[in-house]
């Protein structure tokens, strides 16, 4: 069941297409990335999906019916830009972003303490919300857009600002929310993420669609000509002629074959002068796939 | 609308706990009475204690003007006589007037027939305040003395001449009497002008800044996944209106506990003899509510469009101008509070919250006045409104830059 359909939807401001002929599809249960460089009309495709502007053409479904204000009760919005009010306790805040959400005030209280101990910041709730670090208020941010236990969440970003730690956190809790059905939908630089989490995936450039489908479907429409080498000694295999590209991080190197290049005749080549650990043939990573994308396209 | 309260909830909750409300809800009425005192004070005190010296040729008239001068006991004033004066002495006592030693000198001339000169020289900027206390001292006395010399007594003359005192009385529109004490229409009119502007400006401003602070942080984006741009502003129109009613209703219990009090009747007496109809306890908040969702409406359009509260400052003049506009009438209410002017301000949205109860105090302002400047700020708040949600709109998910004037026609256009 889709949550979230475009069909063909463009925005434009002034004489700067924003985007351009948009479709994609969310299905329950699923998290979709939505990946572009900068300026690549991310912001504004979900900021349509939220209603916040309207789309010059085109149309956005939502929970299978036409955009109506009302579906918003069902939707999670993480803005990239974080909001929250300064002067105002962390509570008493979730309490009426919950109420906006049309929970009753009692609930909202009661689920805000629960999020606060799942994601450990339980002292923070008394607090003013200006007394607390930048990854503590992203987290009071994120507890704010799950608290109405939305069908579909919208995270613009939902990692920077985040340590390890809490990202991990963080992405722990998606992957639940995915389980019991959710589905979601986050925008993001951050391709190991992407490729941790993400079921399907939207590339945009210059307010386009690129690429868009399942990831895994993606990824296989791509030939296994990169490897991986973890080695120890001479690194003289690098200058093969079955290589295009090689990148060394002391002992451990990424390299791009050439169109026909030979893998066998380079892991010989590869163990003649060095120990090899690991030698792995792969996919393009998803980063590779963006930059070799978009690159030189953008006009951001 | 299940939105537009609970925004509003949070706008009055927020600022009802804030140290500002407490400030300005002691302060302003603190700030007033401590104006008017000063006020009165110094008006009072402007003609005491001056030391001043009487050059004339005329030893009986310049005698009987210091009398007529020291029958002022509040004045506590000490004067001199130098008679009959030489050009000497005219000139010595210029000097003591330079060098401070005494506050005026009186000069008279009788040499011509019939006719007397007087000039007063004094060094303070302010010294024509008392000119009207010498001036009638000066008359009296020359009256007296020529009335003497015409062969009325003495005592027949002092008759003649004694000041008559004028009590003031002011019709209202039902043709009842009321009673009113000098300048107290007058202090009647600056304290409504006061407490109507002063927290229409504080709380319109105060919303202003609140949405550059709100873009700045840019919770807008994540209000307007859950709320309508209308729903914001609305929310926080109500929100902040009420915050400024709960004031004035602080203020008015206060005044009605006090003017039950045994202290009001003896502070409010003179000048101070001031007293407020049901009518005028009624239009108060309805007009404090017409002028801050006029102005502030206003400016939560034009907030939107700003980066910082710098950027609000080139718009200040469309708040004050109608203001110091309102407040330069208060004389012109005071002098006729029926003429043109009076009425162009009581019909005009922009300065009729500031001058319609003010000009009550004064006089009574025909119903059809009353009801067309109500229903005329009705319409400006309507159309305000109207542009305002549509810059606010566009406005407040703007970031990065200030907005032109071409920029902002082009919003209007976008909604």
């Amino acid at each position: 069941m889709p949550v979230v359909e475009l069909a063909g939807v463009t925005k434009a401001y002034e004489s700067k297409v924003a985007v351009s002929n948009l479709s994609l599809s969310i299905e329950a249960g699923q998290i979709f990335g939505l990946l572009g460089p900068n300026g690549a009309g991310k912001t504004s495709s979900i900021r349509m999906m939220m209603g916040i502007t309207i789309p010059d053409s085109g149309s956005i479904r939502l929970f299978e019916k036409p955009f109506d204000r009302k579906s918003l009760e069902r939707v999670g919005y993480l803005p990239e830009e974080r909001g929250l009010y300064k002067k105002m306790k962390v509570i008493d805040q979730l309490v009426f972003f919950g109420e906006l959400h049309g929970i009753s005030p009692e609930e909202a209280r009661k689920r805000s303490t629960e999020w606060a101990k799942r994601m450990e910041i339980a002292d923070a709730l008394p607090k003013k919300t200006e007394e607390l670090s930048k990854g503590m208020q992203q987290k009071i941010q994120f507890i704010a857009t799950l608290l109405h236990a939305p069908d579909l969440i919208v995270m613009d970003e939902p990692f920077a600002g985040l340590d390890p730690v809490n990202a991990v956190l963080v992405e722990r809790t998606l992957l639940a929310l995915k389980d019991q059905g959710k589905a979601i939908l986050f925008s993001t630089h951050r391709m190991e993420q992407v490729e941790k989490l993400c079921d399907s995936i939207c590339l945009i450039n210059n307010g386009e669609a690129v690429l868009s489908g399942n990831l895994r479907e993606i990824k296989s429409r791509y030939e296994r000509n990169h490897v991986i080498v973890e080695f120890e000694g001479d690194s003289a295999f690098l200058n093969s002629a079955e290589i295009a590209e090689a990148k060394n991080f002391s002992g451990h190197a990424k390299i791009r074959l050439k169109p026909r290049g030979n893998a066998q005749k380079l892991l010989h080549e590869a163990a003649a002068v060095a120990t090899i650990y690991r030698f792995e043939l792969v996919e393009p990573s998803l980063e590779e796939i963006f930059i070799e994308t978009v690159g030189g396209k953008t006009n951001a | 609308m299940r939105n537009i309260l609970l925004i509003a909830k949070r706008e009055y909750l927020e600022q009802i706990h804030g140290r500002a409300f407490l400030f300005s809800t002691i302060l302003v009425p603190l700030l007033i009475v401590a104006l008017l005192g000063w006020s009165s004070y110094t008006n009072r005190n402007a003609n005491a204690g001056k030391h001043i010296a009487i050059a004339s040729d005329s030893a009986n008239l310049a005698d009987a003007i210091r009398r007529q001068m020291l029958d002022d006991k509040d004045a506590k004033n000490t004067v001199d006589i130098i008679a009959p004066a030489s050009e000497q002495d005219r000139a010595s006592l210029l000097k003591l007037v330079h060098s401070k030693a005494i506050d005026g000198m009186l000069s008279i001339d009788t040499s011509s027939a019939g006719a007397v000169t007087a000039t007063y020289t004094s060094l303070a900027s302010g010294g024509f305040v008392n000119l009207g206390g010498i001036r009638s001292a000066l008359n009296h006395a020359v009256a007296s003395q020529r009335l003497i010399a015409g062969g009325v007594k003495q005592a027949d003359a002092d008759a003649a001449l004694k000041s008559v005192s004028i009590d003031t009385l002011q019709l209202d529109k039902d043709g009842r009497i009321a009673n009113t004490k000098g300048a107290s229409p007058f202090f009647k009119a600056l304290i409504m002008a006061l407490l109507l502007s002063m927290p229409i400006m504080l709380y319109g401003l105060d919303m202003a800044r609140a949405i550059i602070e709100e873009k700045t942080s840019r919770i807008f984006e994540v209000m307007l996944s859950v709320a309508r741009a209308d729903d914001l502003l609305a929310g926080k129109l109500v929100g902040v209106g009420a915050v400024g009613l709960t004031q004035i209703a602080i203020w008015m219990i206060a005044a009605m506990l006090f003017m039950g009090s045994a202290l009001a009747a003896t502070a409010l007496t003179g000048d101070f003899a001031i007293h407020f109809s049901w009518m005028e306890g009624l239009l108060f908040p309805i007009y404090f509510v017409l002028g801050f969702a006029l102005f502030s409406a206003m400016f939560s359009g034009l907030a939107a469009t700003c980066e910082t509260s710098q950027d609000l400052q080139k718009f200040m003049p469309l708040a004050i101008i109608p203001l110091y506009l309102s407040m330069g009438l208060l004389p012109v209410l005071l002098k006729d509070p029926n003429s043109v002017w009076a009425v162009a301000a009581t019909l005009c949205p922009l300065t009729a919250p500031y001058i319609v109860l003010p000009r009550m105090g004064m006089a009574a302002v025909p119903l059809w006045q009353l009801a067309a400047s109500i229903v005329l700020l009705i319409l400006s708040i309507w159309a305000v409104l109207w542009l305002s949600s549509r810059l606010y709109r566009v406005g407040i998910l703007m970031y990065g830059k200030r907005a032109t004037l071409p920029e902002l026609v082009r919003w209007l256009r976008y909604s």
